[in-house]
């Protein structure tokens, strides 16, 4: 194999975009702005970091399909998708910092996000186990900071370092299934191991280290039982950098995911004696999915957090985003992708809404939100369009995700297969999330003001955010073939 | 004697089991964070093991790579922790129960 220097550095354009962003966000706050007014440093920032972001989201648009550098990345549909995916959410929660706690050092909180992109970007398109980890850690080393990054509060930096010690755990992990498979195959390039595990079929090496290389994605998409770190995170870090890591970092994981697990052990799961041994990732994946849906809605239940609530109702649209990536084999990455986006799009929204309401006082009840319709009508009405969405209601792009997934789901193996059963028991759980959601929708939508609640004000870009974010969810909830017929 | 792959597997698996349960039953943070370098450390020796028997470099290239992000890993949980302690003056992680339902 030649090096392909130029290819790579062609291919790349997007990660340099966003990697030459952060250096300029943080060289003009310590040169030209260094004596502006925090606000104005904040604002500097994040019209750099769009900018970036913009320019990242064209190349991605013009870059050209194929493999790179030898099939280090890959960049197909999936990849592209994806990415122009984390850009958007990206630019959305660049949106909604406005005015948020985290003014006191704006540029570095932006740079850190913009290199929390470039490695989610690269996740989308990585190839080769070495990038997959790389991208995977640039991304998660950035999300710990971000989590931790408001020092005036101790939540969260208590929320940053439990994100820290097992997102650390889950690393470790990966990188232990990585070496496995590696041992086990001789390659670290996945269409070099799918081809090897083709030929000389299971392997106990290969067993053990799928199973680290699942247990680690588990903590990184909070799949239960690897989900104790959501809800603290959720809760306690800054809610810009809740919305980036509810959304952004779990489109791009669920991407690499499934790129590790159909292309490169597709082959294996594919044979019927794999699918049907107990040792297959089909069943395994299939048990973490049902965990997640069951704990997931049950404990959003008798949740009091606002957050906390959607910290565990993330942990059960993880399951359902299991259910999309077990039905990738049979129906493409069509329908998984349409869910990640359209929920991302959703909690990047709630989030928002969040972190408006705390720069207008209190947010973290759910009864906090109570008479939100009089403080702005313009934030319950958003926020109604996210949470129903969230819960699945048509038109919206929530209801047509589980509808797709679902019905993916339910085509690969009929009703009395794993994922056919998965599919009953997440439309039955709906119901149960239906409550819940609607729990919050009461406080938001029917209950009257605390005593003298003031109207809430709520900034432009914030304002433009969220109106873009709902918007896109009633558009893709009403054309989904926008997204779908993209694969 | 040499050593042959599987004594290495052996050495690195323990090591990392050791981390592992340094993880789970460690009460001081810094503690908890040594054993999750432990960890990254047994995969390493794992992967420099199938390189050197595999008869393929790309294990090598990897372990430099793993080595720079440990050292980043180190520089962030540093930071994480020194923040923490600043506000609430401990590391021990039973006292770390600010968020709750």
């Amino acid at each position: 194999m030649t090096p392909d220097y130029a290819g790579l550095f062609s291919a790349l354009r997007p990660e340099i975009s966003l990697v030459l962003g952060a250096l300029l966000v943080l060289g003009l706050d310590l040169t030209l702005y260094r004596r502006h007014s925090p606000g104005g440093r904040l604002q500097l920032a994040l019209w750099v970091g769009s900018l970036a972001l913009l320019t990242a989201g064209f190349q991605v648009w013009r870059a050209e399909p194929g493999t790179v550098f030898g099939g280090v990345l890959i960049i197909d549909q999936l990849a592209m998708a994806s990415r122009l995916g984390v850009l958007g959410l990206t630019l959305l929660t660049f949106g909604i910092t406005q005015g948020s706690p985290a003014r006191r050092q704006p540029a570095e909180y932006v740079a850190i996000m913009l290199l929390a992109a470039s490695g989610l970007l690269l996740m989308a398109a990585a190839q080769q186990l070495l990038l997959a980890f790389l991208a995977l850690e640039l991304a998660s080393l950035s999300l710990y900071v971000l989590a931790g990054f408001d020092r005036t509060r101790p939540e969260s930096a208590e929320a940053g370092l439990k994100y820290f010690l097992f997102g650390g755990m889950a690393a470790a992990f990966l990188l232990f299934g990585f070496s496995l498979v590696y041992g086990a195959t001789g390659s670290v390039e996945l269409t070099e191991i799918a081809r090897q595990i083709a030929a000389q079929g299971s392997n106990p090496l290969l067993v053990v280290g799928l199973v680290m290389v699942l247990v680690a994605f588990g903590f990184k998409v909070a799949a239960a039982p690897f989900h104790l770190w959501a809800p603290d995170v959720y809760q306690g870090a800054p809610a810009p950098s809740a919305a980036l890591i509810a959304s952004a970092s779990k489109l791009a994981g669920f991407t690499l995911f499934t790129r590790l697990l159909w292309p490169a052990f597709g082959a294996a799961a594919g044979s019927a004696t794999w699918l049907n041994s107990g040792a297959g990732w089909f069943r395994a994946v299939a048990a973490l999915a049902a965990v997640s849906l069951v704990l997931g809605n049950v404990a959003a239940l008798a949740q009091t957090s606002l957050r906390r609530l959607l910290a565990y109702s993330a942990i059960a649209h993880a399951g359902a985003l299991l259910l999309g990536v077990l039905a990738v084999g049979s129906a493409g990455p069509g329908p998984l992708f349409y869910y990640a986006l359209t929920y991302g799009l959703a909690t990047v929204g709630a989030f928002g809404v969040i972190a408006v309401m705390e720069t207008a006082g209190r947010c973290e009840r759910i009864t906090d939100l109570a008479g939100l319709h009089r403080r702005s009508p313009l934030l319950a009405g958003c926020l109604a369009i996210f949470i129903l969405s969230l819960a699945g209601i048509p038109p919206l792009a929530g209801f047509f995700g589980k509808l797709t997934v679902f019905s993916a789901a339910l085509h690969a193996g009929g009703i009395r297969s794993p994922a056919g059963g998965l599919a009953v028991l997440a439309i039955a759980l709906s119901a149960v999330a239906l409550y819940y959601y609607l729990m919050v929708l009461k406080q938001a939508l029917v209950a009257g003001p605390a005593d003298g609640a003031p109207p809430i004000k709520v900034p432009r870009a914030a304002t433009l955010a969220l109106v873009t974010a709902a918007a896109l969810i009633v558009w893709f909830g009403m054309n989904p073939s926008a997204l779908l017929g993209l694969f | 004697m040499n050593a042959g792959l599987n004594e290495y597997l052996i050495l690195s698996g323990l090591l990392f089991a050791l981390g592992f349960f340094g993880v789970l039953l460690r009460k001081n943070t810094l503690a908890i964070f040594m054993c999750l370098e432990l960890m990254l450390v047994a995969s390493t020796l794992a992967v420099v093991a199938f390189s050197r028997f595999n008869g393929t470099l790309d294990g090598d290239v990897f372990v430099f790579f793993i080595l720079t992000v440990a050292a980043a890993e180190v520089a962030v949980g540093l930071a994480i922790i020194v923040a923490l302690f600043r506000r609430r003056q401990t590391v021990q992680v039973e006292e770390l129960n600010a968020l709750k339902n």
